[in-house]
């Protein structure tokens, strides 16, 4: 199962939240927090093929020229499976994170979905009937891996293509 | 064998981050935690650790200039009972979702119910007593019966008010006029059974309920906190939670906050006094010769990064963060090298904190470095100066680059055994794959959307 990441600046390891304006970029290759999900992905048979990251701000001041790039660039690498995400309690990149889960599943036939604590509450109001996003803690909060497990659990299943709407339940908001 | 360790650790920081009474008591000495800082740059402005400052300005400013500003430094750390009160009070009211500030100032009065108010002086006459409120009572001896006072006060106010036992206005009078009368039974409640409370201790040996809390829960309580193995417990646990994701010093602070705060204000209040300082492990302790440049200390391991990583990832991950990780803000690596579930770098994350407080504790120990004065710094003051201004010696701002250098030459090899694995995917990103590993956003093709 070929991984493609969405991060933010913090979790691409481009900085802080100083650093909001990074422009859009990539790696071919597992970078950031992506190492966090790797021992959860070896379970499902997955593997990090490509991490795209963007800065909250340079999305929230681009918001389109985001949406279409992402999507295109989602769309020519070709990965099985897009993980938005994990976004914690992160505003700014949760609802990037929301955004582009959704504007993927709309636009090409490559499933995306979305991680975010519940701190969230507008994005995963308007997301939540939209876009698989999957419960996980604030930055500093308890049940990282397990939710991390989550949410490369849910990915493996959508990937398969198994009925997961009881599992949706348990996981998602 | 890391998985077992998350199984015991999870439900315990979730049982103690999730208990109302434990987080009132966090937050509320956060609600304090402002005034302190700035009271201690009024007696560092009386006190700055420069010879013959106070002599200097004396010239200037008259005999007895530093009154003025032990004045407001009084004001803040001498009152902290006072302050733990309003502000665990209003914390726990917050908690347990009730009237937030008749919570705290009903803590408050029930506080100063219980407070002995019998002052004994030495009169002109010989020794007489009179009726106020000592600074003795107010500061740092009074902060668990505070604790204790504001968490029990508030609880029986929202029993009561949650009773119903509350005076309901007719509809069109305005919620604050209708939240000050419903707040007039449960008030009366809580003021009665204090009433009665502080009647009971005179009957006593112990005469008040501040001795009583004093002798029985707080001074064995600071006893126990105030040892290197306690300490310890603390490090461990601040930096082995962060491994799974946990904000440990969050955790680790719910109960050890408040022995950490008497342990610092005691030395403020001694070294506003000019007396000698009675407690290594303070606060400042904590932040400026343990845990600097934030959890793990972890601005070795950025200049580790910057100077000798040569995977692109690290290194520029270093450049980014080396000038948050001065101020202490470690965000950008917990998340983004990352710390959180990596097991190699687990190691030096634990290990360099703890190092650095056994050779400071023993150097404190030694005298070759004094006390900490208990000044209470922001947290983000930069090391060097935080060591100098929180002793008032240079030389304990150069040990603090020692320690530095030494968390340096701890991290080494385990962020090196990290950038070789990276550089590895780096060339293989680039030899195996055939294509860039920089994925260029600038020649795609739109024409399908």
């Amino acid at each position: 199962m070929k991984v493609l990441m969405i991060f933010d600046q913090v979790q691409a390891g481009q900085g802080g939240k100083e650093n909001p304006n990074l422009p859009l970029g990539g790696k071919s290759m597992a970078i950031g927090s992506a190492s966090m999900l790797e021992p959860a992905l070896k379970e499902v048979n997955g593997k990090v093929v490509a991490c795209l990251y963007c800065g909250d701000g340079f999305f929230k001041d681009n918001r389109d020229e985001v949406k279409l790039k992402m999507t295109a660039m989602v769309k020519k690498i070709n990965p099985d499976i897009v993980i938005c995400g994990p976004a914690f309690n992160y505003a700014g990149y949760a609802e990037m994170c929301a955004v582009l889960a959704y504007e993927i599943n709309e636009k090409t036939n490559i499933p995306a979905i979305a991680a975010m604590s519940k701190e969230n509450e507008q994005t995963i109001l308007d997301y939540k009937d939209l876009v698989n996003i999957v419960v996980m803690p604030k930055k500093g909060g308890t049940g990282l891996s397990e939710s991390l497990r989550n949410i490369c659990s849910l990915a493996r299943k959508k990937v398969d293509g198994e009925d997961i709407s009881e599992y949706l339940k348990e996981i998602c908001y | 064998m890391l998985a077992s360790l998350e199984k015991v650790l999870m439900p315990i920081a979730d049982r103690l981050g999730k208990n109302k009474v434990l987080v009132a008591i966090r937050d509320g000495f956060l609600i304090s935690t402002p005034l302190l800082i700035v009271g201690s740059i009024f007696l560092l402005i009386a006190n700055f650790p420069v010879p013959g400052w106070s002599e200097f300005w004396t010239k200037y400013l008259g005999v007895d200039w530093e009154l003025w500003f032990i004045n407001v430094s009084r004001a803040t750390f001498n009152i902290i009972g006072l302050l733990t009160c309003v502000g665990t009070g209003y914390a726990y009211s917050r908690e347990i979702k009730g009237d937030k500030i008749q919570g705290a100032v009903v803590a408050l009065v029930a506080f100063i119910i219980l407070m002995p108010t019998r002052i004994p002086f030495e009169g002109v006459d010989g020794p007489a007593t009179m009726n106020a409120l000592g600074f003795e009572y107010v500061g740092s001896n009074g902060i668990f019966l505070a604790l204790i006072i504001s968490l029990t006060s508030v609880s029986v106010f929202n029993w009561a008010y949650r009773k119903g036992w509350t005076i309901k206005m007719p509809e069109g009078v305005p919620p604050a006029v209708c939240d000050s009368f419903a707040a007039l039974i449960p008030s009366a409640i809580v003021i009665g059974l204090f009433f009665f409370i502080r009647i009971g201790f005179e009957f006593t040996p112990f005469e008040t309920a501040h001795n009583f809390i004093y002798t029985v829960l707080q001074a064995p309580l600071q006893g126990v906190g105030n040892t290197l193995v306690a300490q310890i417990v603390y490090s461990i646990v601040c930096t082995l939670f962060w491994f799974f994701g946990i904000n440990g010093p969050a955790v680790a602070n719910t109960v050890f906050a408040p022995i950490t705060k008497i342990l610092t204000i005691e030395n403020l209040e001694a070294f506003q006094a000019g007396l000698p300082l009675p407690n290594i492990f303070t606060d400042p302790f904590s932040n400026f010769f343990t845990g600097f440049g934030g959890g793990g200390s972890t601005l070795s391991l950025v200049i580790v990064m910057l100077l000798f990583c040569k995977s692109k990832r690290i290194n520029q991950l270093g450049k980014l963060s080396i000038v948050p990780g001065i101020f202490g803000i470690n965000e950008p690596i917990i998340f983004g090298l990352p710390i959180v579930l990596n097991p190699v770098l687990i190691v030096p994350f634990i290990g360099v904190p703890l190092i650095n407080l056994i050779l400071s504790t023993f150097a404190t120990k030694a005298g070759i470095i004094p006390y900490t004065t208990g000044v209470s710094l922001p947290w983000t003051t930069p090391i060097g100066f935080s060591g100098y201004l929180s002793t008032g010696s240079l030389f304990a701002g150069l040990w603090q680059i020692g320690l530095l250098v030494l968390g340096c030459v701890i991290y080494y090899p385990f962020i090196k055994m990290l950038d070789k694995q990276y550089l590895k995917d780096e060339e293989d990103a680039k030899n195996n794959l055939q294509e860039e590993e920089d994925i260029s956003f600038e020649d795609l093709s739109f024409d399908d959307f």
